[in-house]
């Protein structure tokens, strides 16, 4: 294909020199190369990029309290997330004993309560204030799936749980 | 005895055909990857272990921008169908010119009583007048979202209808409620959180499960 033909013409006398005759054969590896690094280049580029979406379900909300789930003291842990990407946790049923966390290290507090308690009796709840931004949210259901959490529910703090976080940031400086 | 001769073969290959191969194949990849269309709003979605990848077909997208203003897109083939319906449960009249530029619009970021003037910028309007649109009101008192979820549920008339939320890192929790009260309304309670992927933490509780699930699916 990408050689010509080239008749040897031999109608020249004996004393006219030759003219050298270069290939005309080229060699292909390197353009080979090149188009297999492109192809790699474009097949890694195209697939990294794709959005994925998490499932999130949500309850009905009932008016009815006889129907809201009861939930063990022993085995809740309640995480508030508030202002500044900070969380506030408590165990059982009392906000007024509730400890500062990070995003960062709220995995193994899960981890921990996970370990300690019954798998029936775990449920956490996370209380999202007025303050907490979207992405406060999306990370701690994320934590809830990388933990294999499978009973927790996403509410609103009541407002004695707002103040009191109010009243932690206050104390705290947290703008 | 004459020695058979030994052939000596070229060790050169042709790599014309190769060569060939290679910039066909490189051709089709870039002529066939979609390209991300340009979004008009931009959001950085959070992360997330989830690898479900976001459905295309059958989607309602309600976008939370980061200055906290709510838009709303959807497939373009249900386009249609929805305005109808919203015409219909708002007694609204759209004429036909409206219901083609509502096909041609990316998004609506407007209460309904500037629907009209909003259907009627061009894109080029619209997208210089971006950071001053109202965005759809989904305040408790006035939440017209709902309206617009409860015009697509009825457009498509029973059908699946996928529920895409994508939010932007800073918007505030309110926000996000507010965008779930109004899918409440409607009876809706299952949603996709579009994110970036991230990968599972080694060690942590799911990365045990999945690999759990490789192994036993091995097995099989």
């Amino acid at each position: 294909m990408a050689e010509m033909e080239v008749k040897e013409s031999s109608k020249k006398g004996p004393g006219v020199k030759k003219g050298k005759k270069h290939s005309t054969r080229v060699d292909l590896t390197p353009m080979v190369d090149l188009g297999f690094l492109l192809i790699t280049f474009f097949i890694f580029t195209t697939t990294v990029q794709q959005p994925t979406a998490m499932n999130l379900n949500m309850p009905k909300d009932t008016k009815d309290p006889n129907l809201d789930m009861k939930v063990k003291n022993s085995g809740s842990l309640t995480l508030m997330l508030g202002k500044g990407n900070v969380i506030y946790y408590y165990y059982g049923d009392d906000p007024t004993k509730m400890q500062t966390t990070g995003y960062k290290a709220v995995r193994q507090i899960i981890l921990d309560k996970k370990k300690s308690t019954p798998a029936a009796d775990l449920f956490i709840i996370i209380k999202p204030d007025k303050d907490a931004t979207y992405k406060n949210a999306v990370d701690i259901l994320d934590e809830m799936d990388i933990n294999d959490i499978g009973k927790y529910a996403m509410v609103d703090p009541t407002p004695d749980e707002y103040s009191l976080i109010q009243k932690t940031e206050q104390a705290g400086g947290v703008k | 005895m004459a020695r058979a001769k030994i052939k000596r073969g070229s060790t050169s290959v042709d790599m014309t055909p190769m060569c060939d191969v290679a910039f066909l194949l490189l051709t089709f990849i870039i002529l066939a990857a979609q390209f991300k269309p340009q979004e008009a709003v931009n959001v950085t979605p959070p992360s997330s272990v989830s690898n479900k990848v976001a459905p295309e077909k059958d989607f309602l997208n309600v976008t939370i921008s980061k200055d906290n203003k709510v838009y709303l897109n959807m497939d373009p083939k249900i386009k249609g169908d929805v305005l109808d319906e919203l015409g219909k449960e708002r007694n609204m009249s759209f004429s036909a010119q409206d219901k083609k530029n509502f096909e041609n619009a990316d998004f609506i970021a407007v209460p309904f009583s500037q629907l009209k003037q909003f259907l009627a910028l061009t894109p080029e309007q619209v997208k210089s007048s971006i950071p001053s649109l109202p965005g759809i009101p989904v305040d408790s008192s006035n939440n017209e979202l709902t309206a617009w979820i409860s015009a697509a549920i009825n457009a498509r008339m029973g059908e699946q209808l996928n529920f895409l939320i994508k939010g932007d890192d800073a918007v505030k929790y309110p926000k996000f409620k507010a965008v779930i009260d109004a899918f409440k309304a409607n009876d809706q309670y299952k949603y996709n959180l579009v994110t970036n992927s991230k990968q599972v933490p080694e060690g942590s509780e799911l990365y045990k499960k999945n690999l759990m699930e490789q192994r036993s699916g091995k097995k099989e």
